[in-house]
Protein backbone atom coordinates (compact mmCIF):
# COMPACT_ATOMS: atom_id res chain seq x y z
CA UNK A 1 0.00 0.00 0.00
CA UNK A 2 1.60 3.25 -1.17
CA UNK A 3 0.75 6.32 0.88
CA UNK A 4 -1.53 8.71 -0.92
CA UNK A 5 -1.90 12.45 -0.90
CA UNK A 6 -4.91 13.51 1.18
CA UNK A 7 -6.74 16.76 0.51
CA UNK A 8 -9.82 18.14 2.27
CA UNK A 9 -11.32 21.00 0.24
CA UNK A 10 -13.28 23.59 2.20
CA UNK A 11 -15.95 24.37 -0.39
CA UNK A 12 -17.94 22.37 -2.97
CA UNK A 13 -16.37 24.40 -5.79
CA UNK A 14 -12.86 23.61 -4.56
CA UNK A 15 -13.81 19.96 -4.17
CA UNK A 16 -15.03 19.70 -7.77
CA UNK A 17 -11.96 21.56 -9.01
CA UNK A 18 -9.67 19.22 -7.05
CA UNK A 19 -11.02 16.24 -9.04
CA UNK A 20 -9.26 17.66 -12.12
CA UNK A 21 -5.79 17.34 -10.57
CA UNK A 22 -3.65 14.38 -11.51
CA UNK A 23 -4.05 11.71 -14.21
CA UNK A 24 -7.54 10.25 -14.75
CA UNK A 25 -8.39 7.41 -12.37
CA UNK A 26 -5.68 8.33 -9.86
CA UNK A 27 -8.01 10.19 -7.47
CA UNK A 28 -10.49 8.59 -5.07
CA UNK A 29 -13.24 10.46 -3.21
CA UNK A 30 -13.84 9.59 0.43
CA UNK A 31 -16.69 10.50 2.77
CA UNK A 32 -16.78 8.21 5.82
CA UNK A 33 -14.15 5.90 4.32
CA UNK A 34 -15.61 2.67 5.71
CA UNK A 35 -15.66 1.00 2.28
CA UNK A 36 -12.75 2.71 0.49
CA UNK A 37 -10.28 2.12 3.34
CA UNK A 38 -11.23 -1.55 3.34
CA UNK A 39 -10.44 -1.75 -0.39
CA UNK A 40 -7.13 0.04 0.13
CA UNK A 41 -6.29 -2.28 3.04
CA UNK A 42 -6.95 -5.32 0.83
CA UNK A 43 -5.04 -3.90 -2.13
CA UNK A 44 -8.14 -3.59 -4.31
CA UNK A 45 -7.65 0.17 -4.56
CA UNK A 46 -4.41 2.15 -4.73
CA UNK A 47 -5.24 5.83 -5.28
CA UNK A 48 -2.46 8.39 -5.61
CA UNK A 49 -4.76 11.10 -4.25
CA UNK A 50 -7.72 10.98 -1.92
CA UNK A 51 -10.19 13.86 -1.76
CA UNK A 52 -11.97 13.92 1.61
CA UNK A 53 -15.40 15.54 1.70
CA UNK A 54 -15.33 15.98 5.48
CA UNK A 55 -15.23 19.79 5.42
CA UNK A 56 -18.12 20.26 2.99
CA UNK A 57 -21.45 21.56 4.40
CA UNK A 58 -23.37 18.53 3.15
CA UNK A 59 -24.28 16.83 6.46
CA UNK A 60 -27.85 17.98 6.01
CA UNK A 61 -31.36 16.62 6.25
CA UNK A 62 -34.15 18.81 4.87
CA UNK A 63 -37.89 18.41 4.39
CA UNK A 64 -39.64 20.53 1.80
CA UNK A 65 -43.28 19.48 1.95
CA UNK A 66 -43.25 15.79 1.01
CA UNK A 67 -39.69 15.91 -0.39
CA UNK A 68 -36.82 14.70 1.79
CA UNK A 69 -33.30 15.74 0.77
CA UNK A 70 -30.37 14.03 2.47
CA UNK A 71 -26.92 15.58 2.08
CA UNK A 72 -24.42 13.06 0.76
CA UNK A 73 -22.03 13.25 3.74
CA UNK A 74 -24.62 13.00 6.52
CA UNK A 75 -23.60 10.01 8.67
CA UNK A 76 -26.08 7.14 8.33
CA UNK A 77 -26.56 7.12 12.10
CA UNK A 78 -28.00 10.67 11.95
CA UNK A 79 -30.48 9.54 9.30
CA UNK A 80 -31.42 6.52 11.39
CA UNK A 81 -32.04 8.53 14.56
CA UNK A 82 -34.20 11.21 12.90
CA UNK A 83 -37.76 10.68 14.20
CA UNK A 84 -39.40 12.07 11.03
CA UNK A 85 -37.42 9.75 8.79
CA UNK A 86 -38.47 6.79 10.92
CA UNK A 87 -42.14 7.82 10.80
CA UNK A 88 -42.41 8.90 7.17
CA UNK A 89 -39.91 6.50 5.57
CA UNK A 90 -39.97 3.38 7.77
CA UNK A 91 -38.32 1.25 5.08
CA UNK A 92 -35.44 3.69 4.79
CA UNK A 93 -34.97 3.59 8.56
CA UNK A 94 -34.92 -0.22 8.49
CA UNK A 95 -32.41 -0.34 5.64
CA UNK A 96 -30.06 2.19 7.25
CA UNK A 97 -30.29 0.29 10.54
CA UNK A 98 -29.21 -2.86 8.65
CA UNK A 99 -25.90 -1.34 7.51
CA UNK A 100 -22.81 -2.45 9.45
CA UNK A 101 -22.89 -1.49 13.11
CA UNK A 102 -23.56 1.66 15.15
CA UNK A 103 -19.86 2.60 15.08
CA UNK A 104 -19.70 2.06 11.34
CA UNK A 105 -22.86 4.11 10.77
CA UNK A 106 -21.36 7.04 12.67
CA UNK A 107 -18.89 7.35 9.76
CA UNK A 108 -20.61 5.76 6.75
CA UNK A 109 -22.78 7.97 4.55
CA UNK A 110 -25.62 7.64 2.06
CA UNK A 111 -23.53 9.31 -0.65
CA UNK A 112 -20.66 6.92 0.02
CA UNK A 113 -22.86 3.85 -0.14
CA UNK A 114 -24.37 4.99 -3.42
CA UNK A 115 -21.10 6.16 -4.96
CA UNK A 116 -19.30 2.92 -4.11
CA UNK A 117 -22.26 0.97 -5.59
CA UNK A 118 -21.45 -2.32 -3.89
CA UNK A 119 -23.51 -5.09 -5.49
CA UNK A 120 -24.69 -6.08 -2.02
CA UNK A 121 -25.57 -2.55 -0.85
CA UNK A 122 -28.33 -2.57 1.76
CA UNK A 123 -29.40 0.93 0.74
CA UNK A 124 -29.78 0.74 -3.04
CA UNK A 125 -32.90 -1.54 -2.90
CA UNK A 126 -34.85 0.88 -0.69
CA UNK A 127 -33.65 3.86 -2.75
CA UNK A 128 -35.07 2.11 -5.82
CA UNK A 129 -38.38 1.34 -4.11
CA UNK A 130 -38.69 4.96 -2.96
CA UNK A 131 -37.83 6.33 -6.45
CA UNK A 132 -34.93 8.30 -4.98
CA UNK A 133 -32.90 10.64 -7.16
CA UNK A 134 -29.21 11.55 -7.00
CA UNK A 135 -28.11 15.15 -7.23
CA UNK A 136 -24.65 15.47 -8.77
CA UNK A 137 -22.44 18.52 -8.68
CA UNK A 138 -19.93 19.02 -11.48
CA UNK A 139 -17.96 21.82 -13.14
CA UNK A 140 -21.07 22.87 -15.10
CA UNK A 141 -23.47 22.86 -12.17
CA UNK A 142 -25.88 20.23 -10.89
CA UNK A 143 -27.86 17.49 -12.56
CA UNK A 144 -30.32 15.04 -11.08
CA UNK A 145 -30.81 11.44 -12.17
CA UNK A 146 -32.85 8.53 -10.77
CA UNK A 147 -30.94 6.01 -8.65
CA UNK A 148 -32.04 3.31 -11.12
CA UNK A 149 -30.05 5.09 -13.87
CA UNK A 150 -27.19 6.06 -11.54
CA UNK A 151 -26.18 2.56 -10.44
CA UNK A 152 -25.25 0.87 -13.70
CA UNK A 153 -23.55 -2.36 -12.56
CA UNK A 154 -21.52 -3.83 -9.72
CA UNK A 155 -19.24 -1.02 -8.50
CA UNK A 156 -20.22 1.07 -11.55
CA UNK A 157 -22.21 4.30 -11.62
CA UNK A 158 -23.13 7.02 -14.11
CA UNK A 159 -21.13 9.64 -12.22
CA UNK A 160 -18.80 11.75 -14.38
CA UNK A 161 -15.06 11.89 -13.66
CA UNK A 162 -15.36 15.42 -12.28
CA UNK A 163 -18.65 15.07 -10.41
CA UNK A 164 -19.54 14.59 -6.76
CA UNK A 165 -22.72 13.25 -5.18
CA UNK A 166 -24.21 16.26 -3.41
CA UNK A 167 -27.50 14.86 -2.14
CA UNK A 168 -30.14 12.15 -2.44
CA UNK A 169 -33.75 13.18 -2.81
CA UNK A 170 -36.88 11.23 -1.89
CA UNK A 171 -39.98 12.56 -3.70
CA UNK A 172 -42.67 11.57 -1.18
CA UNK A 173 -43.25 9.80 2.11
CA UNK A 174 -44.40 6.23 1.51
CA UNK A 175 -45.44 3.28 3.63
CA UNK A 176 -42.40 1.06 3.09
CA UNK A 177 -40.41 -1.80 4.57
CA UNK A 178 -37.03 -3.51 4.22
CA UNK A 179 -36.50 -7.17 5.10
CA UNK A 180 -33.21 -9.05 4.93
CA UNK A 181 -31.64 -12.38 5.88
CA UNK A 182 -28.05 -12.88 7.01
CA UNK A 183 -25.80 -15.31 8.83
CA UNK A 184 -24.98 -12.56 11.36
CA UNK A 185 -27.17 -9.50 12.00
CA UNK A 186 -24.42 -6.86 12.20
CA UNK A 187 -21.41 -6.23 9.94
CA UNK A 188 -22.54 -8.84 7.43
CA UNK A 189 -23.91 -8.92 3.93
CA UNK A 190 -27.53 -9.82 3.24
CA UNK A 191 -28.07 -13.12 1.44
CA UNK A 192 -31.24 -11.58 0.03
CA UNK A 193 -32.95 -8.30 0.92
CA UNK A 194 -36.29 -6.96 -0.27
CA UNK A 195 -37.55 -3.37 -0.22
CA UNK A 196 -41.19 -2.49 -0.86
CA UNK A 197 -42.99 0.85 -0.87
CA UNK A 198 -46.49 2.02 -1.72
CA UNK A 199 -47.02 5.36 -3.41
CA UNK A 200 -50.30 6.87 -2.19
CA UNK A 201 -50.30 9.47 -4.99
CA UNK A 202 -49.71 7.00 -7.82
CA UNK A 203 -51.63 4.15 -6.14
CA UNK A 204 -48.93 1.64 -6.98
CA UNK A 205 -46.37 -0.53 -5.26
CA UNK A 206 -42.69 -0.60 -6.07
CA UNK A 207 -40.47 -3.54 -5.23
CA UNK A 208 -36.69 -3.92 -5.37
CA UNK A 209 -34.40 -6.75 -4.39
CA UNK A 210 -30.74 -6.95 -3.35
CA UNK A 211 -28.40 -9.93 -3.11
CA UNK A 212 -28.70 -10.69 -6.83
CA UNK A 213 -25.78 -9.89 -9.16
CA UNK A 214 -24.73 -7.61 -10.68
CA UNK A 215 -26.77 -4.98 -8.75
CA UNK A 216 -30.05 -4.56 -6.87
CA UNK A 217 -32.99 -4.45 -9.30
CA UNK A 218 -36.61 -3.40 -9.42
CA UNK A 219 -39.29 -6.03 -9.93
CA UNK A 220 -42.06 -4.14 -11.78
CA UNK A 221 -44.10 -7.25 -12.64
CA UNK A 222 -44.20 -8.32 -9.01
CA UNK A 223 -45.16 -4.80 -7.96
CA UNK A 224 -47.98 -4.72 -10.53
CA UNK A 225 -49.25 -8.06 -9.25
CA UNK A 226 -49.88 -6.44 -5.85
CA UNK A 227 -52.56 -4.24 -7.42
CA UNK A 228 -53.40 -0.60 -6.68
CA UNK A 229 -53.78 -0.83 -2.90
CA UNK A 230 -53.57 -3.13 0.11
CA UNK A 231 -53.50 -6.67 -1.31
CA UNK A 232 -55.54 -9.48 0.22
CA UNK A 233 -53.89 -12.72 1.30
CA UNK A 234 -54.51 -14.46 -2.02
CA UNK A 235 -53.17 -11.61 -4.13
CA UNK A 236 -50.10 -11.31 -1.90
CA UNK A 237 -49.47 -15.06 -2.17
CA UNK A 238 -49.69 -14.96 -5.97
CA UNK A 239 -47.36 -11.95 -6.14
CA UNK A 240 -44.88 -13.66 -3.79
CA UNK A 241 -44.82 -16.73 -6.07
CA UNK A 242 -43.56 -14.54 -8.90
CA UNK A 243 -40.56 -13.17 -6.96
CA UNK A 244 -38.25 -16.21 -7.02
CA UNK A 245 -38.61 -16.86 -10.78
CA UNK A 246 -38.12 -13.13 -11.51
CA UNK A 247 -34.59 -12.98 -10.12
CA UNK A 248 -31.29 -14.62 -11.05
CA UNK A 249 -29.37 -15.19 -7.81
CA UNK A 250 -26.18 -17.24 -7.66
CA UNK A 251 -24.68 -19.75 -5.26
CA UNK A 252 -21.78 -18.49 -3.17
CA UNK A 253 -20.38 -19.11 0.31
CA UNK A 254 -23.26 -17.17 1.88
CA UNK A 255 -26.19 -19.10 0.36
CA UNK A 256 -27.29 -21.39 -2.46
CA UNK A 257 -29.33 -20.22 -5.43
CA UNK A 258 -32.30 -22.33 -4.25
CA UNK A 259 -32.25 -20.84 -0.76
CA UNK A 260 -31.98 -17.34 -2.20
CA UNK A 261 -35.02 -17.86 -4.45
CA UNK A 262 -36.97 -19.16 -1.47
CA UNK A 263 -35.85 -16.21 0.69
CA UNK A 264 -36.83 -13.74 -2.02
CA UNK A 265 -40.50 -14.73 -1.94
CA UNK A 266 -40.64 -15.08 1.84
CA UNK A 267 -38.96 -11.76 2.59
CA UNK A 268 -41.12 -10.05 -0.04
CA UNK A 269 -44.34 -11.20 1.64
CA UNK A 270 -43.03 -10.17 5.05
CA UNK A 271 -42.03 -6.75 3.73
CA UNK A 272 -45.44 -6.10 2.17
CA UNK A 273 -47.22 -7.11 5.40
CA UNK A 274 -44.87 -4.86 7.40
CA UNK A 275 -45.51 -1.91 5.09
CA UNK A 276 -49.28 -2.26 5.48
CA UNK A 277 -50.35 -0.23 8.50
CA UNK A 278 -53.88 -1.63 8.59
CA UNK A 279 -55.30 -5.12 7.97
CA UNK A 280 -55.73 -5.85 4.24
CA UNK A 281 -58.72 -3.93 2.85
CA UNK A 282 -59.39 -6.32 -0.02
CA UNK A 283 -61.18 -9.65 0.57
CA UNK A 284 -59.73 -13.01 -0.46
CA UNK B 1 2.81 12.64 2.32
CA UNK B 2 2.93 13.26 6.07
CA UNK B 3 1.62 16.13 8.14
CA UNK B 4 1.30 17.17 11.75
CA UNK B 5 -2.00 16.26 13.36
CA UNK B 6 -3.64 18.28 16.14
CA UNK B 7 -6.44 16.70 18.11
CA UNK B 8 -7.68 16.16 21.65
CA UNK B 9 -7.10 12.75 23.15
CA UNK B 10 -8.82 11.88 26.42
CA UNK B 11 -9.31 15.56 27.17
CA UNK B 12 -5.74 16.61 26.37
CA UNK B 13 -4.73 18.81 23.44
CA UNK B 14 -2.25 16.67 21.52
CA UNK B 15 -0.06 17.32 18.50
CA UNK B 16 1.33 14.33 16.64
CA UNK B 17 4.14 15.12 14.17
CA UNK B 18 4.61 13.48 10.78
CA UNK B 19 1.45 11.40 10.49
CA UNK B 20 1.21 9.73 7.04
CA UNK B 21 -1.90 10.61 5.04
CA UNK B 22 -3.03 6.97 4.92
CA UNK B 23 -2.55 6.23 8.64
CA UNK B 24 -5.53 4.83 10.53
CA UNK B 25 -6.58 6.45 13.78
CA UNK B 26 -6.07 3.03 15.41
CA UNK B 27 -2.35 3.07 14.57
CA UNK B 28 -1.88 6.68 15.66
CA UNK B 29 -3.38 5.87 19.04
CA UNK B 30 -1.50 2.62 19.59
CA UNK B 31 1.89 3.25 18.03
CA UNK B 32 2.40 7.02 18.22
CA UNK B 33 0.55 7.81 21.44
CA UNK B 34 1.12 4.49 23.20
CA UNK B 35 -2.56 4.02 24.02
CA UNK B 36 -2.66 0.25 23.68
CA UNK B 37 -6.05 -0.15 25.32
CA UNK B 38 -7.64 0.21 21.88
CA UNK B 39 -7.24 -3.20 20.24
CA UNK B 40 -6.71 -4.30 16.67
CA UNK B 41 -8.90 -7.31 16.00
CA UNK B 42 -9.76 -7.73 12.34
CA UNK B 43 -8.70 -4.39 10.83
CA UNK B 44 -11.67 -4.73 8.47
CA UNK B 45 -14.52 -3.22 10.50
CA UNK B 46 -16.01 -6.58 11.46
CA UNK B 47 -15.16 -7.02 15.15
CA UNK B 48 -15.50 -3.69 17.00
CA UNK B 49 -12.36 -4.20 19.12
CA UNK B 50 -10.89 -0.90 17.87
CA UNK B 51 -13.94 1.21 18.82
CA UNK B 52 -13.15 4.71 20.13
CA UNK B 53 -15.30 7.82 20.51
CA UNK B 54 -14.82 10.80 18.22
CA UNK B 55 -16.68 13.83 19.54
CA UNK B 56 -18.67 11.45 21.72
CA UNK B 57 -19.78 9.09 18.91
CA UNK B 58 -18.39 5.57 18.55
CA UNK B 59 -16.30 4.91 15.43
CA UNK B 60 -14.18 2.04 14.17
CA UNK B 61 -10.66 3.44 14.44
CA UNK B 62 -9.34 0.87 11.95
CA UNK B 63 -11.55 2.35 9.21
CA UNK B 64 -10.96 6.00 10.13
CA UNK B 65 -8.13 8.10 8.70
CA UNK B 66 -6.29 9.87 11.52
CA UNK B 67 -6.28 13.11 9.57
CA UNK B 68 -10.05 12.92 9.10
CA UNK B 69 -10.56 13.54 12.83
CA UNK B 70 -8.17 16.52 12.97
CA UNK B 71 -9.32 18.99 15.62
CA UNK B 72 -11.74 16.45 17.09
CA UNK B 73 -12.03 14.97 20.57
CA UNK B 74 -10.99 11.32 20.73
CA UNK B 75 -11.90 9.23 23.78
CA UNK B 76 -10.32 5.82 24.39
CA UNK B 77 -10.88 3.23 27.09
CA UNK B 78 -7.99 4.81 29.05
CA UNK B 79 -9.92 8.05 29.69
CA UNK B 80 -10.08 8.40 33.47
CA UNK B 81 -12.50 11.33 33.59
CA UNK B 82 -15.41 10.25 31.42
CA UNK B 83 -18.34 9.39 33.72
CA UNK B 84 -20.04 7.04 31.23
CA UNK B 85 -16.84 5.08 30.69
CA UNK B 86 -16.33 4.86 34.44
CA UNK B 87 -19.84 3.55 34.97
CA UNK B 88 -19.54 0.94 32.21
CA UNK B 89 -16.10 -0.19 33.41
CA UNK B 90 -17.43 -0.67 36.94
CA UNK B 91 -20.47 -2.59 35.70
CA UNK B 92 -18.33 -4.89 33.54
CA UNK B 93 -15.97 -5.54 36.42
CA UNK B 94 -18.84 -6.31 38.79
CA UNK B 95 -20.47 -8.70 36.31
CA UNK B 96 -17.15 -10.35 35.42
CA UNK B 97 -18.06 -9.55 31.84
CA UNK B 98 -14.82 -10.67 30.25
CA UNK B 99 -12.86 -13.79 29.48
CA UNK B 100 -9.59 -13.11 27.67
CA UNK B 101 -10.38 -9.38 27.72
CA UNK B 102 -9.29 -8.56 24.19
CA UNK B 103 -12.76 -7.39 23.06
CA UNK B 104 -13.52 -5.64 26.36
CA UNK B 105 -12.24 -2.12 25.52
CA UNK B 106 -14.35 -2.13 22.35
CA UNK B 107 -17.46 -3.22 24.24
CA UNK B 108 -16.87 -0.70 27.04
CA UNK B 109 -16.28 2.24 24.71
CA UNK B 110 -19.17 1.32 22.37
CA UNK B 111 -21.53 1.03 25.33
CA UNK B 112 -20.39 4.34 26.83
CA UNK B 113 -21.03 5.93 23.42
CA UNK B 114 -24.56 4.49 23.36
CA UNK B 115 -25.26 5.95 26.83
CA UNK B 116 -24.12 9.37 25.62
CA UNK B 117 -26.19 9.16 22.46
CA UNK B 118 -29.37 7.50 23.70
CA UNK B 119 -29.41 8.68 27.29
CA UNK B 120 -28.32 7.02 30.52
CA UNK B 121 -31.76 5.46 30.91
CA UNK B 122 -31.78 3.86 27.43
CA UNK B 123 -33.57 0.48 27.48
CA UNK B 124 -31.37 -2.64 27.66
CA UNK B 125 -32.70 -3.99 24.35
CA UNK B 126 -31.61 -0.86 22.54
CA UNK B 127 -28.17 -1.04 24.15
CA UNK B 128 -27.77 -4.69 23.19
CA UNK B 129 -28.93 -3.96 19.63
CA UNK B 130 -26.30 -1.23 19.48
CA UNK B 131 -23.56 -3.69 20.50
CA UNK B 132 -24.20 -6.13 17.64
CA UNK B 133 -21.05 -4.90 15.92
CA UNK B 134 -18.82 -6.04 18.80
CA UNK B 135 -17.56 -9.61 18.70
CA UNK B 136 -16.27 -11.72 21.60
CA UNK B 137 -14.28 -14.59 20.15
CA UNK B 138 -14.35 -16.33 23.54
CA UNK B 139 -18.16 -16.27 23.09
CA UNK B 140 -18.45 -14.90 26.60
CA UNK B 141 -21.65 -13.09 25.77
CA UNK B 142 -23.79 -14.24 28.70
CA UNK B 143 -21.87 -12.15 31.24
CA UNK B 144 -21.70 -9.19 28.85
CA UNK B 145 -25.48 -9.29 28.34
CA UNK B 146 -25.90 -9.57 32.11
CA UNK B 147 -23.72 -6.47 32.59
CA UNK B 148 -25.73 -4.48 30.04
CA UNK B 149 -29.04 -5.50 31.62
CA UNK B 150 -27.67 -4.59 35.03
CA UNK B 151 -26.58 -1.22 33.71
CA UNK B 152 -30.07 -0.51 32.35
CA UNK B 153 -31.70 -1.60 35.63
CA UNK B 154 -29.56 0.67 37.78
CA UNK B 155 -30.04 3.65 35.39
CA UNK B 156 -30.08 6.93 37.35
Amino acid sequence: MAPFELVAPATPEEAVASLRTGPPGSTAVVAGGTDLLLDIEHGRADPARVVSLRRLPWRTLDWNGPVLTVGSTLPLRSLELDPDVRRRHPGLFEAVHAVGSVALRHRATLGGNLGRAAPVSDLVPILLALDAEVELLGPDGTRTIPVDAFVTASRRTAIGPHELIRAVRFPEARPSAYRWQRVRPANDISQIAVAVAFSPTAARWSVAIGGVPPRPVRLPDVAAALGPGAPGDERLRRAAERVGPSVAPVTDRRASVEYRRHLAGTLFARAVRAALPAPPAEGR
Amino acid sequence: MTAGLALHVNGRATTVPEVPADERLLDTLRWRLGLKGTKEGCRTGDCGACTVLVDGASVLSCLTLAHDVAGGHVTTVEDGDDPDLARVRATFARAGALQCGYCTPGFVVALAGLLKERGRDAPADELLDGLQGNLCRCTGYAAIVRAVRGLAREAP
